[in-house]
């Protein structure tokens, strides 16, 4: 019988399994062309800045991660030099936590390659599988998440040093875990934002949540407001009060706990409490040799969901014709006014495209989210108003709105991919395609600053007037400022976005450092002038210093949409060689 | 005398040490179907990008319909029509969002654009595939779209570079229709296709790059006594296909060296 049989063909090296000589080739294959592409983008002057720009960033991650590691490996010390183990899980679930969201916060920024370009040749399903894991191993959370397991080793080896080979295994088979788990989260993400009708479904969850937040804040603030107008006689002593909460929180949070101990991060700090126990009393190791074996268990379930995406992927299921929406016959979408003009048009073309990708609402939205959690530092109002030591929380909060917008702003051509030689070929100016974009990305803005204002007044109280007018001047400043910036960034440091897509996008560190400094800038100055007035205690006067420089930012984001077809036009080979670049 | 559709002038262009296009020196008259052929690599997408405002030309001239590209480029771009290499299509949007896209880019108001839109749909039977993306239509169905989006504005001058590429024969007979629709109406045509027999069918005049310099130009019955003088007995003349007017002209090695067999191939 003629079969398929690749053992004849000359030149064809003997398959033998993920190490087998086959496989190690295409390996050797794989960092040869890693390292070809690298020392191919030093040849141009942006490659070189681009280098210049991640190693920056490597530097800054790496202090960051020194940082944690240091932390974590002090909070370990205390822990285990204290035999104070029930406080281990609190360490470990920050350490998961760390290691599952900062991927998801830095997959707009980081370079990531697409390994489903290894699918069109022969390669074995254990090596793409291996590849996959593997190239996880040098992303940002992964070595902020190395660099924390030492801090613990470190730690923990310290205050016992009998612990030593029980922390290693741990945290070896936590890491093994987390390493898993983010892989799959990456894998199985962009999945489901390949599909439009599970994007929306997520979209609505999403915009549930949100919703929900909101609204439990009043409810909050009106139990607490309440408790803080009682009677100084029916005011609870902190004793009585902390009697009431664990009689009322107490079981749920037994509950919890009990909960926790069975999730990995519980597991991996049951087991070194298990293992200390074992080691001081002697009953052997066999606790802690279980949780450890459970907690193999979680990574091993990690490690099969990575599988059986990739397993999908690898027989032939492409995420870019994943499955759509049935026909359901025509059916015109008028819900947005069909106004005309090219501006309109650019406006209602970027609404659409952003209702349909999950990750952009998700970087716009986060912020928001965020500002409501960390408004609980705020917490303490006082009944007159908003505390003097609290007025700085308003303008953080709506600043920390501003960051979901960096992509948009500095590179708010990224996501057009081919479609970048419309507007070349259109007879619109790219000045007025900027415009429009400009416009729709303030009002988008604008929106999610009010939000994370009203957020703030629920949370901690309404701010003076003064407040208020400080910031929306300072507001008036730093969105041209940024608008400004952004486009002459987005012109001449472009790259390539997929919006449905969280991983595997290109990314560009030069772009994301330098808007970083941009926006520190911008930041640095308002928090200049907010400590000055408010030291002088003037704080009505930062209002016209802010109006001052917001006329400046104005008049530089005129003069530069005022010459941005002529750079456009001037970098336009490369504008669009960048953005609709395959592989 | 008539001023011509699409006139060049010594149009070069240079990669750094590359030149891509050299000296090429055409004119189109309006309504000619024009096709522009050329082996992989000769030139002729740099040439549609630099006649279509899309690339810079390193030396020589252009002029559509009279005007020079610079300072009356936004006019010009309303009467030209492109289907580009990329194609130009946005993923995100359905075919009828993006029609409407591009119909309001190019300055069409509402009503114009929309019932364009739904009569472009039905023509590209496109009509039932009004709620995907356009980022998960087939090739065939992309380059369709992008052939409707090139002709929403009713452009007098058409580039079309590689529109037949992946689609069916069916859609290619009704876009046939269409651009012979068009020259009969009077719009100029400028295409580029490897599929030498739509060539031979549609157009009226030929012109063929090698590497980046123009090699001939003509009407295709000049052409064929061109190379025919060439070759021994006159009845060759009534014989010779395109393919072999094109092979004969830029050597059947595409003016490459010529390729070592491979022995090894089964």
């Amino acid at each position: 019988m003629a079969g398929i049989d690749s053992a004849g063909i000359d030149g064809m090296v003997s398959t033998g399994g993920v190490l087998g000589a086959a496989a190690r080739a295409q390996y050797a294959a794989m960092a040869q062309l890693r390292w070809s592409m690298f020392s191919h983008s030093l040849r141009s002057s942006k490659g070189a800045l681009e280098l210049g720009a991640r190693t920056m960033a490597n530097l800054l991650y790496a202090a960051m991660g020194v940082a944690i590691g240091l932390g974590a490996g002090a909070g370990s010390y205390l822990i285990a030099s204290k035999n104070a183990w029930e406080y281990l899980p609190i360490v470990f679930w920050s350490m998961c936590f760390l290691w599952q969201m900062v991927p998801i916060m830095l997959a707009s920024f980081q370079e990531q390659f697409d390994l489903g370009i290894l699918l069109r040749f022969p390669v074995l399903f254990g090596s793409y599988f291996l590849l996959y894991v593997v190239s996880g191993l040098v992303d940002i959370s992964t070595i902020l998440g190395g660099l924390c397991s030492i801090g613990i080793l470190v730690g923990v080896t310290l205050a016992r040093p009998d612990l030593f080979g029980w922390t290693l295994l741990g945290l070896a088979v936590f890491a093994a875990f987390n390493i898993l788990l983010v892989r799959a989260i990456f894998a199985w993400i962009d999945r489901w934002l390949a599909q439009r009708r599970t994007r929306e479904i997520l979209g609505a969850i999403f915009m549930l949540m949100i919703l929900s937040l909101q609204l439990l804040n009043p409810a909050l603030h009106q139990r607490r407001h309440d408790r803080r107008n009682g009677q100084p006689a029916q005011r609870q002593s902190v004793e009585q009060q902390t009697d009431e909460l664990r009689a009322r929180y107490g079981p749920w949070l037994q509950t919890a706990n009990q909960v926790q101990s069975w999730l990995p991060p519980g597991l991996a700090a049951r087991a070194l409490r298990q293992a200390a126990a074992g080691e001081q009393s002697g009953y052997g190791a066999v606790p802690a040799l279980g949780s450890l074996i459970v907690l193999g268990l979680y990574a091993l379930a990690a490690g099969g969901a990575l599988a059986a995406r990739l397993k999908s992927e690898y027989r032939g299921e492409n995420l870019g014709q994943a499955p759509s929406r049935k026909k359901v016959g025509k059916r015109e979408s008028g819900w947005l006014p069909n106004a005309a003009g090219p501006i309109a048009a650019v406006i209602e073309k970027e609404l659409r495209s952003l209702l349909r990708s999950m990750p952009v609402l998700y970087a716009l939205g986060m912020p928001v989210v965020m500002v409501f959690f960390f408004s609980a530092v705020f917490h303490n109002r006082t009944s007159s108003g908003l505390h003097p030591q609290m007025q700085i929380a308003l303008p953080i909060g709506v600043a920390y709105a501003l960051l979901g917008f960096t992509q948009l702003f500095y590179n708010n051509l990224g996501a057009e991919g081919a479609g970048i030689q419309l507007y070349f070929l259109s007879p619109t100016p790219i000045r007025s395609v900027m415009l429009a974009k400009n416009l729709f990305h303030s009002a988008l803005f604008l929106f999610d600053a009010v939000v994370a204002g009203v957020i703030i007044g629920f949370r901690i109280g309404a701010p003076t007037t003064q407040l208020i007018a400080a910031t929306a001047a300072w507001l008036l400043f730093a969105l041209p400022s940024n608008l400004a910036v952004g486009n002459v960034f987005s012109v001449t440091m472009p790259y390539r976005v997929n919006p449905g897509r969280m991983s595997r996008q290109r990314g560009s560190q030069a772009n994301a450092l330098l808007s970083l400094l941009v926006q520190l800038g911008i930041l640095g100055t308002g928090v200049a002038v907010f400590l000055l007035c408010t030291l002088a205690q003037a704080l009505w006067l930062a209002v016209p210093i802010f109006m001052a420089l917001a006329a400046g930012a104005a008049f530089a984001w005129l003069r530069v949409l005022g010459n941005i077809d002529a750079m456009a036009n001037q970098r336009r080979d490369s504008l669009m060689a960048t953005l609709m670049k395959m592989g | 005398m008539e001023t011509a559709a699409i006139q060049t002038h010594g149009l070069t262009r240079r990669f750094g040490a590359l030149t891509a296009v050299e000296d090429v020196t055409l004119s189109v008259a309006p309504g000619q179907f024009f096709g522009f052929l050329g082996p992989n690599g000769a030139g002729k997408s740099t040439t549609i990008k630099m006649l279509t405002g899309l690339l810079e030309p390193s030396a020589g001239t252009i002029e559509i319909l009279g005007s020079p590209f610079g300072a009356s480029a936004l006019e010009l771009k309303r009467q030209i029509g492109v289907v580009p290499e990329g194609m130009a299509l946005l993923g995100r949007l359905t075919a009828p969002e993006y029609l409407r896209f591009v119909g309001r880019m190019y300055g069409l108001d509402g009503a114009t654009t929309n019932r364009r839109t739904a009569e472009l749909l039905d023509f590209m039977q496109l009509a039932n595939e009004s709620r995907k993306l356009v980022v998960d239509f087939s090739h065939g169905m992309q380059k369709k779209l992008a052939m409707a989006a090139a002709v929403i504005h009713g452009p007098k001058v058409l580039f079309l570079d590689e529109p037949f590429e992946g689609v069916d024969a069916i859609a290619a007979g009704m876009l046939k229709a269409m651009l012979t629709g068009m020259i009969n109406r009077g719009a100029t045509i400028f295409l580029t296709t490897h599929v030498l027999e739509i060539v031979e069918r549609l157009c009226s005049h030929v012109a063929i790059i090698s590497k980046g310099r123009l090699v001939a130009n003509g009407s295709l019955q000049e052409l064929r006594a061109g190379v025919a003088s060439t070759l021994p007995g006159t009845e060759q003349e009534q014989r010779l296909t395109l393919e072999e007017i094109f092979l004969s002209i830029v050597g059947a090695d595409g003016g490459q060296e010529p390729a070592q067999e491979l022995t090894w191939l089964a």
